[in-house]
């Protein structure tokens, strides 16, 4: 099972790139790469699932994280997710408040 | 939301039904694993688990619910039942006529895991949510059967995931579930 993300920041858009499979064991790099990116001051937070596989709701935790700590004036979208993946956001009812993108 | 499943109906005769209510059959495929107490452990259960999903020929779709059920699972034993001292979780499962079945077996305080299950609150920003319990509702929502007990002391957790096939879900593009002629 492996994990990756990616960071990258340009004009205050922060753009994180997941790849992999984001269960409890890894979510702590999740959750530190939305601090940073939190920290940095951005404006929009757009992360790309196309190549996440799996999600379980320790990942879900970091999007919670993420709302908390940018405040509710930032968008966050989570773009590509495959079908389970997007599932599970939906039905934790996070689509409320985070834009499901191209899933 | 249906969380309790009473004895299946495997149409095995000579099922050994294991605790919780289950009947499943003393599969000679039934194979058991042992692991530490740990997160970095997570990606051994998911292993098995989605090896013995395939063997049983679970849809993609019903064979990445059983994996987030276990894998939520195993988690919520780690966190909430261990509690970072060091322990074992043994995980074994077997495929039935009708059902694939994955039972956790470990030595924490007696937790069942229900106790934990809380709905997300839909109507409650997500920035104001209590987080607590969600992975355990996605546990029990994913897979169609669950079931706990305490034995001699051990917390014996059953999930149940049955073999038939499965509608679409909503917005599903997957074809690969498709009956092939």
């Amino acid at each position: 099972m492996s994990f990756d993300i990616r960071l990258r920041i340009n004009e205050r858009i922060a753009v994180i790139e997941l790849t992999g499979e984001l269960d409890a064991a890894a979510a702590g790099r999740f959750h530190d790469t939305v601090d940073e990116a939190a920290t940095a001051g951005a404006i929009e937070l757009v992360i790309h699932a196309a190549h996440l596989s799996y999600l379980s709701s320790a990942g879900l935790r970091s999007l919670v994280f993420a709302r908390q700590k940018m405040g509710d004036e930032v968008r966050i979208a989570v773009v590509g997710a495959p079908e389970p993946v997007a599932r599970t956001i939906r039905l934790a009812g996070f689509d409320h408040s985070i834009s499901l993108v191209d899933a | 939301m249906a969380i309790d499943y009473g004895p299946a109906s495997t149409g095995v005769a000579h099922g050994t039904p294991p605790p919780g209510g289950f009947r499943v059959a003393t599969d000679p495929a039934a194979t058991v694993i042992r692991i530490p107490a740990a997160l970095g452990a997570l990606d051994r259960v998911a292993t098995f688990v989605l090896g013995l999903g395939e063997r049983a020929a679970l849809p993609a779709s019903a064979l990445y619910r059983l994996r987030l059920a276990a894998d939520e699972l195993t988690t919520n034993i780690v966190m909430h039942g261990y509690r970072g001292a060091p322990g074992e979780i043994t995980v074994d499962g077997g495929i039935d006529p009708d059902q694939v079945w994955v039972r956790f077996q470990d030595d924490a305080p007696a937790f069942d895991p229900r106790q934990g299950l809380r709905p997300p609150a839909l109507d409650q920003p997500l920035a104001e949510r209590r987080i607590g319990g969600l992975g355990v509702y996605l546990a029990f929502t994913a897979v169609d059967g669950f079931a706990y007990d305490l034995v001699a002391g051990r917390n014996v957790s059953t999930l149940v995931m049955l073999r038939r096939a499965e509608p679409r879900p909503p917005g599903g593009t997957d074809v690969s579930d498709e009956p092939t002629e």
